[in-house]
């Protein structure tokens, strides 16, 4: 029994068994991530026009006073400044466009990610030229289905009956800092995902300053 | 091969959510409306489809000892695939399935059905046992989504009729919210699962009693 036992392991060790697996593995990966390169490739150009449609959407759809024939967003760059003020909300800036509307400033909106319960929560705050938030809006999002898919995708209404996402309207910097629990109200069993949220915003008013 | 045998077993002897238990992670967070059933099941008969065909095709050259690394690669190869091909052409409805493609990774039917059906069959008994065992799934996963939907928020078919509303059966006030929470796919799937233990068990006691 001892012996066969040594015999099947010198077996094991043989390093043309182990040569074998590696390469084997290593090939199958190489083609697998040939493949998706291809794929890549073919899908890149539409998921980047999506992205930017939904942008796009996004940005009307925080400043819903604005008529959509006067609306102009222009992107500026994201100073280290800003980018720091967000960061003091564990949010991270990734655009911000310059609002015009028929020529007129309108204020900045600040397009941000923040973590949420499963994954980067992506979201728009629009600010005017007071920095009190127009609106917000969620670009993309992971979040559980049926769960804090309420907070990022249905913009379920609070016990109040405030959509989650309108209680955020007006908010100043005086309001902040804006917490779940205190000045904001969460989606029960939606609780880490209505934080995400929150952070995103508070990150959106602190930039907004260090941009005016 | 016997397709008659493996559509039986697919969707009842064999059935991999309440005979064989796997994937019951997804079973119990996702089913809370109709769409979200139906998406996840489809997305996992195509999904769970080519895997099998591709691992029984490469089952002679998969080295035994590191099959189930090699079966991952393959996995997640496919669905990143398909991720990526239905954010760039069929953007709605990757928006609202978006959150299950890359859970299918971890699903462990399709690991399960690797490991215990096309490591070891062949290319065309593969493909159909892919097709029965999602079939299977989306079944369960219906099921669960119509008592789910229908106690906790009275409706049925949420996010597909009605403009995503879905159609209201029992008046909103009466909706038992427990049957949407995870609580409440823990309940129906252990009486699905108990039901589905004694229809099978039923002819086993005759036998005996005879």
């Amino acid at each position: 029994m001892s012996t066969e036992t040594k015999t099947k392991e010198k077996i094991d060790l043989d390093p043309k068994y182990i040569i074998k697996l590696t390469v084997t593995l290593f090939a199958t990966c190489l083609v697998v991530a040939f493949c998706l390169g291809l794929v890549n490739g073919v899908t890149l150009p539409n998921i980047t026009a999506s992205n930017l449609a939904k942008t796009n959407a996004a940005l009307a759809k925080v400043y819903p006073e604005i008529d959509e024939a006067n609306f102009v967003a222009t992107e500026i760059e994201v100073s280290d400044d800003v980018a720091a003020a967000a960061s003091a909300y564990s949010a991270t800036v990734t655009n911000v466009y310059a609002i015009t509307d028929g020529g007129a400033e309108a204020g900045y909106a600040v397009k941000l990610d923040v973590s949420g319960s499963q994954s980067t929560i992506s979201m728009m705050v629009g600010l005017d030229t007071e920095g009190a938030v127009t609106g917000v809006s969620v670009v993309k999002s992971g979040e559980t289905s049926g769960i804090g898919t309420k907070v990022t995708v249905d913009n379920a209404p609070l016990p109040s009956g405030v959509p989650v996402l309108d209680q955020f309207i007006g908010k100043t910097a005086a309001d902040q800092p804006l917490k779940v629990g205190g000045n904001v109200d969460a989606i029960s069993g939606a609780t880490v995902s209505s934080k995400g949220v929150t952070n995103g915003v508070n990150g959106a008013i602190a930039a907004f300053a260090a941009i005016g | 091969m016997n397709i008659g045998k493996q559509f039986k077993e697919g969707m009842i002897t064999n059935n991999p959510v309440l005979v064989q238990l796997l994937g019951m992670c997804s079973t119990m967070a996702i089913t809370t409306s109709f769409f979200n059933g139906l998406g996840m099941g489809v997305a996992v008969i195509i999904i769970l489809t080519l895997s099998n065909v591709l691992i029984s095709a490469m089952r002679k050259i998969i080295p035994d000892k590191i099959r189930i690394a090699m079966f991952i690669v393959v996995i997640a190869g496919f669905v990143t695939c398909v991720d990526l091909l239905l954010q760039a052409f069929v953007p709605a409805l990757s928006e609202s399935l978006g959150v299950f493609i890359p859970l299918i990774v971890v699903n462990c039917i399709i690991l399960g059905r690797a490991e215990a059906f096309s490591y070891k069959n062949g290319i065309a008994a593969s493909f159909f046992d892919g097709i029965f065992q999602g079939v299977g799934y989306t079944v369960v996963l219906v099921i669960m989504c119509v008592i789910r939907e229908l106690l906790g928020s009275g409706t049925f078919g949420g996010g597909l009729l009605n403009g995503g509303q879905g159609i209201r059966i029992i008046p909103e006030q009466f909706g038992v919210k427990i049957m949407t929470l995870p609580v409440g796919g823990f309940l129906v799937l252990g009486v699905l699962i108990a039901v589905m233990q004694w229809a099978l068990a039923r002819p086993k006691k005759k036998e005996e009693k005879n």
